[in-house]
This record gives C-alpha cells, structure tokens and sequence, in this order.
C-alpha cells in the first residue's frame, strides 16, 4: 500500500542490501552490559546506565551483549535487517554463549566453504594458506603438515618471549579456566579479553559475509571451528602487543583497558577490512549476490532448476 | 571538517563563530579549521555560552573518524563506551527504566 498513512509517517519499502555497508566500511564492535534495547522508529535506541543511547546499528559489526541485557523482538528485527550480528557474551566481553544472524541471504559462499572443506587435497591446501599468512618470510613447499605445526608452536613461543622481554611481565604459560577466572595471572586476563574481542569479531566476519563458523579447517570439531581459524591468522598482531602493554601498567579495569586499546590498535590495522579480504582470498574467489528477493534454485545434477516454479506438468506419469 | 551548533548563546557569539564558519542553518556551524583554530573557538564557545548549549563535532583518526564535544546540557552527555562515543540522553523513560536495569549496587562478587 503506498498511500500516506493518517499519521502522515513514512512507509518504508523493503529494506534495499545495497544500502547497507559493507563488513569492511563499518565500525568494529560495541558492548553493552545493563542495557534495555528497544526500537525507535527504524533504529535501535539502548537504556544503558549512563542514559538513552541511540545506537547506529547499521555501521556496527558486532554488539556484544553482556550481563543485564534484555532485547526487544522488534529490535532484534532492526538489528538483523542492518546486519549486525548480535553475540551473547560473558561478563567483561569475554566468553561467548551465543549469536545471531549475519547479513547475506545467499548460501553461494557457503557452498564453496563447504565444497573446499570437505575434500582432503582442497582443504589441505587452504590449511597451508592460512599457515603461510603467519609467516611473511613464507614457508617452504615441501614441509608436511607435522613440520608446518611445528614451526607455528616455535613462532607463539617467540611471539609471547618477545612481548615478555620488551614489557617486562613474566610469562609461564597460558591459562584459561572459566571456573577460576578470578585467580588467573593479569596478563593471561589480558589474552583472554583481547582474544574474546577477536573471536566476536571473526565470527562477526564468517556470519556477516554468509560463511559457515562450524566448518573450521586447521581446527576441527567445534562449532566455532572456523572462527579459531580465522583469530588465529590475527591473534599474535592482534592481541598480544595491547595485552601485554596493559598488563604491564598498573591499575584496576584491566579488561576494559585491554578492549579500548584494541579498539584503537584494530583500526590502525584496518582488520575489518582485512579480514574481509582475507576470507574471500582464503575460500577462492567470489561472485555478486543474486537478487535476495528472488527464490532459491532446485539442485538438479544436471545443473540446478529455476526455484519458485511448479513442476507438475513435467512429469509424464502425473495426472495433472 | 568541524562542525559546531549553538543554541541560545549570546548573539555577539554567533558572530564570531561566522567570521571562521559558514552558518548553514540557524545555529549551525560548518568549516575547516587547525586544531589550533578549533579548540579555541570551543574555548570561547564555553566560556560565552551561558544558559545555552553549544557541541562541536570534527575529524579524528580514530575508529569512528571524529570526535563530539558538548556544553551546557544536562541531559545529553557524551560517553565513550571502549572508545567509542555515544551520546547518552537521560529522559523520563531512562529514569523509570534504569530503576529495574540498575547495575548491582557494588562490585561485591559471591
């Protein structure tokens, strides 16, 4: 209906995807903790304890939702037609409980995911890209895969030496144990802050671009396979120089310190854009999105039939 | 790129505003200016904005790209959540709410 509503408010057609931005153009991550999210008008408006905050959801990647939030029906609707992809995370940002949908319809990455997943020489060959990503001097032909795992242990060791030495904050080993959180040395808080901050962006990626998370190939297993995957391509550039800089300086909030470094280092790094460009290289190629509007297709090994079509007609033996 | 708006300041103010930006509506402020420029006319906005309200808006090297800056109204404050600003409104309705989603009263951990 496109006459003018009584109130004299806009009817909006349906939501155009080519105005959405990309992954890449959007801001990184936003969290929240004691927050009401409700919509207002198109957007999302958020009750945070300081005051109403309206969010712009449409430039956002990820809201991390903490402890003490409540999400309206109508605002997760808002948020999922700008594609923010929504994640339920544990208190300080880190842990992740569960998320929401991100914003392609099509299943055409997917597809290829899957495809190069599930043959061992193509899936082999993406394993030995993502290694090769982590070392800038390359890493040679012939070395199994034993060899490259190797030689990946030996770069975080040095990696986390490295950072130890030039802060001066001892390193034993890492650590992470839900139960204990709170007796977990302040550095390995650190990591595991600046790396529940990575995960939700990775996977904030994977699901904003139509990837599968589930379907990791270094890692395997999980749910979240894929997006170990893809944090660990960043983890030591990423992470550790923000988390070992603020462990080293004194003082309380030593997560929330962690999360606003990153912030600032993420952008320096341009990872957003990064990441988005890594995947596509990584899992070969891309295509423009169909129409999103427009039916699937039926499988067929011939070639796929056109969707949204009945075929009663063609089967001979029918009594249509 | 800086932006400022003010809102029932003193009329000499506006006027000095206008000699570094162009006024394209009432009250609102566009142009380019130094840092040095910029954070002097926000010196002389606060300082001569009285009863009124004044923000400024310009461009940063940060993840959103600029930074806010507002003066004189209670009720909208700028916050940065992680780094990232937000404008934060304390209306009636974040009152009523914020009673039921009050954050534990100290950080007393069970």
């Amino acid at each position: 209906m496109t006459q003018p509503s009584p109130q004299g408010a806009i009817i909006w057609q349906r939501q155009n995807l080519r105005e959405l931005p990309k992954f890449r153009d959007g801001t990184g991550y936003l969290y929240l903790e004691h927050t009401r999210l409700e919509q207002d008008g198109r957007g999302v408006r958020a009750y945070h304890p300081e005051g109403m905050l309206t969010v712009p959801i449409a430039n956002l990647s990820v809201l991390l939702l903490g402890p003490g939030c409540s999400v309206s029906h109508e605002a997760v609707k808002a948020l999922s037609d700008t594609g923010c992809s929504l994640l339920w995370v544990g208190e300080g940002g880190v842990r992740l409980y569960a998320s929401g949908l991100g914003e392609t319809r099509s299943a055409a990455r997917l597809h290829r995911q899957a495809m190069l997943w599930a043959h061992p020489q193509s899936r082999l060959k993406v394993v030995r890209q993502m290694y090769a990503m982590r070392f800038p001097e390359g890493l040679p032909d012939d070395l199994t895969l034993q060899q490259i795992r190797g030689r990946e242990g030996a770069r975080m060791r040095d990696a986390y030496a490295r950072y130890s030495a030039a802060h001066g904050v001892k390193w034993d080993a890492r650590q992470y144990r839900q139960q204990d959180w709170d007796r977990a040395t302040p550095i390995n808080k650190a990591v595991s802050a600046g790396n529940a901050c990575l995960y939700g962006l990775a996977h904030a990626a994977i699901l904003s671009m139509g990837y599968s998370p589930a379907l990791g190939f270094v890692h395997t297993g999980k749910l979240l396979s894929f997006v170990y995957d893809v944090a660990d391509l960043y983890k030591v550039e990423v992470v550790l120089p923000v988390a070992f800089r603020e462990a080293a300086t004194p003082g309380d909030d030593l997560e929330r310190r962690v999360r606003t470094g990153l912030r600032d280092h993420m952008t320096r790094l341009r990872l957003l854009e990064r990441m988005a460009a890594d995947l596509v290289h990584l899992l070969g190629g891309d295509d423009p999105d169909p129409e999103p509007s427009a039916p699937g297709d039926l499988w067929d090994p011939g070639g796929n039939a056109t969707g949204g079509k009945n075929y009663a007609g063609d089967d001979p033996g029918s009594r249509s | 790129m800086l932006v400022m708006t003010l809102e029932a300041v003193p009329e000499s103010l506006r006027g000095e505003l206008a000699r570094w930006l162009i006024e394209v509506q009432p009250g609102v402020y566009v142009g380019n200016a130094s840092a040095l420029v910029r954070d002097l006319l926000w010196d002389k906005a606060v300082q001569h904005t009285r009863r009124g309200r004044c923000t400024q808006v310009y461009r940063a090297g940060n993840e959103q790209g600029f930074v806010i800056r507002t003066h004189g109204d209670a009720t909208r404050r700028v916050v940065s959540l992680d780094g990232y600003q937000l404008v934060a409104v304390r209306n009636a309705r974040h009152t009523e709410l914020s009673r039921e989603y009050a954050p534990p009263e100290d950080d007393d951990k069970l």
